[in-house]
């Protein structure tokens, strides 16, 4: 009998407590499984590659007694919740880029969940990122002893000859000793120790995109990977409350980039849709903190919609700009965008125009932004009214944007509608609403009652019971007959929306209780999951 | 129809063979026939070497043709020994008609014959008729059957080859080849798909002790990555690696009979490989050793010092069924 408990996730990756007879271990973890597994080395006659046809696999592919079950992608596998699930060979998928992603899916799709990865004689300090962020959770020393034997110093960032140990490279106790084999398991434990805390962090995806760079499998595991949207979508969290850091070219497709412009032109309802104005970005986030912004919303003063054109996000309106990753992204600012920059944004631009006819649109936009504008003006068929003359914040621009705005009515910018239209894919009234307290503390009151609070951290709304009570019926978790007490474990969920993700604010419904709460998995970790915290609670109420 | 009157074999050549203590010259012949009935081993690439939709008569033509080739090509003179290989069986009345065959036999007559055939094909009056045609008296045994046991456990032999036959099979084929006065030849394939180099290396140590009270001859063959088979398929997707040289020697120290090892490819990444280093120097060796049955030879090969040795003695360790190959 063994466990697996996820603690934290990020993307696909997890840290989560594997527990095995007496042995107890977080993992991502590289540890010698010889002594976790005695059984392994009784193999014998057994090996089916990957690649092996799904009849040979039927005919020869042995799951082994208890633990680790081996499975195999041909196959459906026979795995419970708990199990430590054994990807046999799996050193051989990194050659061939597009395998190891359908495979990879294959598995994850069909196996529970709640259940430790284990990638045998995979792990090697420059390989263990991309194994974590794919997944796999355990893993041995086989591949860096191997490179001990051979003689090859291994760094996450290369393989050298062994002589370079005496050039100060790195100061490990092993280096000290001269002992390559010692550096080696120590270089992929500290690797696993670095993973582990990106994923504490909830940086992983950055540190992936770093460090797939020596090897072009691996940045083409990683760009695949981010082709499979609905896979990669339903792991991720619908917000965080850290920073985004766009630095690479593999930034642009982050999933995260991809769903928060998807909501922006599918989900997101506009405070009003007669005049637009576009505004470039600024480095200050939320970008009405920024000196350029401040000068811009007293230049409206509130006579147009605020959208704001920024890569790699594409579009953000003022609404969300508070709102994850929109005021939580970094990118690196030179003034020039790439045309893939160019051709997400003016297309984000372009979807959102489509369906919103506004009857004006005005482009405050100079340089590459503008080019964006432009490109999507020219596919949805709009004209453009540019306001620009030399700098956006310039005394000059900042007029020539207050005089053809003249005469437009002012209309307040309706941040709770935009919120909820894009967190929860419904459009409320918010007539007699307004937002009480500032900064960390602020709370959104009809009347006495509060409705919603701001988590400042993410720009998500958190509603009351009360607020509950104005959004459909989506984002419900459906819990069996129990009051809980603090959290919903998942084999308590009986039935969740679809549509819940890691993070997003969700009402739990019972026979006995009904309770408002955050999601700590997705719905369909809920759901196929036996183990595990899948709603922390807020507040319950006993029926 | 084509003409049949300028048909050469797929190849033949003039090597030495150790024959009873003794280096004989022996022509290797390859001939195009009407192709191997089985046709599903995991290894072979040679079963896509065949005549396509040929009658029984066009195809005895075109073997007569090849065999015509080879007399005007090599001088009886110049060889002591035949092998003769159809990328199939010789026996298979199929592949090989009667009168060809019979004409292959009396070609070669007062020749030391070695024929390949799967042992469904061996029968006491199709080797009476050869060993007839063949035999001048020039030798005890004029002719043996080769047949390509590979290994001596069935199981590997169903999983990893596909083979389609038992070792009961082949004892009982050994046992109508030696009661028709013909000697037995077993060639056992080293490291075949999915096994790690300690499978291989100990599968191949038992078949040479299981099939030795079968065999008078029995010769190794180091496994090579031809095309268009499945061995290539998977060895292109990492999952199969061609068996060490040193486990090559390792066998022929531990093989209590004399066995010749020609490693092909020896060296190459699809041949049986060490690292690059000390390839040359063993295969060179092993081949000498099949000429000369120098032990002495094997066991200095063995001591070479070549760091590579250190990697494969990792591997007959650590390399299991769930994580293989581990180098390439």
């Amino acid at each position: 009998m063994s466990l697996y408990e996820v603690r934290k996730r990020d993307g696909c990756a997890r840290i989560g407590l594997f527990r095995h007879g007496d042995q107890e271990i977080t993992l991502p973890a590289v540890v010698d499984t010889d002594d976790l597994f005695p059984s392994l080395r009784q193999q014998r006659f057994t090996n089916v590659p990957l690649g092996a046809g799904a009849d040979f696999v039927r005919a020869y592919h042995i799951r082994g007694e208890g633990q680790p079950a081996a499975v195999h992608p041909a196959i459906e596998n026979v795995v419970s919740s708990g199990d430590c699930v054994m990807v046999s060979n799996w050193h051989t998928a990194l050659a061939d880029p597009d395998k190891y992603v359908k495979w990879l899916i294959r598995l994850k799709e069909s196996i529970p969940p709640d259940t430790a990865w284990y990638a045998p004689a995979s792990a090697l300090p420059g390989t263990l990122c991309m194994l974590v962020y794919s997944g796999f959770d355990l893993f041995d020393f086989r591949a860096v002893d191997l490179r001990s034997v051979q003689g090859i110093f291994c760094t996450p960032l290369g393989e050298f000859p062994g002589e370079v140990m005496d050039e100060g490279l790195c100061g490990c106790e092993g280096c000290r000793q001269g002992d390559l084999h010692l550096h080696n398991r120590l270089a992929v434990q500290s690797e696993a120790a670095l993973v582990r805390n990106y994923i504490r962090s909830s940086h992983l995806r950055e540190l992936m995109e770093s460090r797939c760079r020596a090897d072009s499998s691996q940045v083409a595991v990683l760009r695949r990977l981010d082709t499979h949207y609905p896979y990669m979508e339903r792991r991720l969290p619908v917000v965080r409350n850290v920073s985004m850091l766009a630095n690479s070219a593999e930034s642009l497709n982050r999933t995260e980039v991809r769903r928060f412009a998807e909501r922006v032109t599918d989900r997101f309802a506009p405070s009003r849709t007669d005049v637009a104005v576009l505004l470039p970005c600024s480095a200050g986030k939320p970008y009405s903190t920024s000196q350029s912004h401040r000068k811009f919303i007293a230049t409206v003063a509130k006579r147009a919609h605020e959208l704001i054109v920024t890569s790699p996000l594409g579009l953000v309106p003022r609404e969300l700009e508070g709102v994850y990753p929109a005021a939580h992204y970094d990118v690196p600012v030179t003034g020039y965008w790439d045309r893939e920059e160019l051709a997400f944004a003016s297309e984000v631009i372009a979807r959102y125009f489509a369906r919103h006819r506004y009857s004006r649109v005005i482009a405050h936009l100079d340089g590459g932004s503008r080019t964006a504008a432009e490109m999507a003006a020219e596919i949805c068929g709009i004209d453009l009214e540019v306001t620009c003359r030399g700098h956006p914040a310039s005394g000059e621009s900042l007029r020539s944007l207050a005089g053809s705005l003249e005469g437009e009515p002012g209309k307040q910018t309706d941040m709770v509608r935009g919120v909820i239209s894009w967190q929860f894919n419904e459009v409320i009234a918010t007539s007699g609403m307004y937002i009480r307290g500032r900064g960390e503390r602020q709370a959104v009151m009809r009347g006495k009652v509060q409705v919603f609070s701001v988590d400042a951290g993410t720009g998500l709304l958190r509603p009351t019971f009360e607020g509950w009570k104005m959004l459909g019926r989506g984002y419900r978790v459906l819990i069996d007959d129990f009051i809980p007490q603090g959290d919903v474990l998942a084999p308590g969920v009986t039935d969740a929306d679809c549509s819940i993700r890691e993070g997003d604010e969700v009402y739990v419904c019972g026979r006995m209780a009904e309770a408002t709460g955050r999601a700590v998995m997705g719905a369909d970790e809920m759901l196929r999951s036996g183990r595990g915290v899948a709603v922390r609670l807020r507040k319950v109420k006993k029926l | 129809m084509i003409s049949s009157d300028h048909e050469k074999p797929l190849a033949c050549w003039i090597s030495k063979d150790l024959y009873q203590d003794e280096v004989l010259n022996s022509l290797t012949v390859i001939f195009r026939t009407g192709g191997c009935a089985w046709d599903r081993c995991t290894m072979c690439g040679y079963r896509h070497e065949r005549y396509h939709g040929l009658s029984g008569s066009d195809l005895t033509a075109r073997l007569l043709s090849q065999i015509a080739w080879v007399m005007a090509a090599f001088d009886k003179d110049r060889y002591q020994m035949v092998k003769i290989f159809t990328s199939g069986s010789f026996f298979d009345p199929d592949e090989v008609p009667e009168p060809a065959r019979l004409a292959a036999a009396e070609a070669f007559s007062g020749k030391v014959i070695i024929a390949e055939t799967r042992p469904e094909y061996v029968d006491a009056e199709r080797l009476g008729a050869v060993l007839e045609a063949a035999d001048t008296g020039a030798w005890d045994r004029p002719l043996y059957v080769a047949m390509g046991l590979e290994t001596t456990n069935d199981q590997i032999r169903e999983k990893c080859i596909n083979k389609g036959f038992t070792f009961e099979d082949f004892k009982h084929a050994a046992a109508v080849s030696h009661q028709s006065g013909a000697g037995v030849k077993a060639y056992l394939l080293m490291k075949p798909l999915f096994l790690t180099e300690r499978e291989a290396l100990e599968d191949m140590h038992h078949s040479i002790q299981e099939a030795a009270p079968f065999s008078d001859l029995i010769s190794m063959n180091p496994c090579t990555v031809q095309s268009r088979t499945d061995l290539e398929r998977f060895w292109r997707q990492r999952a199969y690696r061609p068996p060490y040289l040193w486990s090559v020697l390792d066998a022929l120290i531990r093989a209590d009979p004399h066995v010749t090892c020609d490693p092909v490819g020896g060296g190459k990444m699809r041949g049986p490989h060490n690292c690059r280093h000390c390839d040359r120097e063993i295969v060179d060796g092993i081949r000498t050793y099949s000429l000369t049955g120098d032990r002495g030879l094997l066991d200095a090969l063995m001591e070479i010092d070549c760091s590579c040795k250190r990697e494969w003695e990792y591997l007959l360790e650590e390399e299991m069924p769930s994580w293989m190959p581990l180098t390439r």
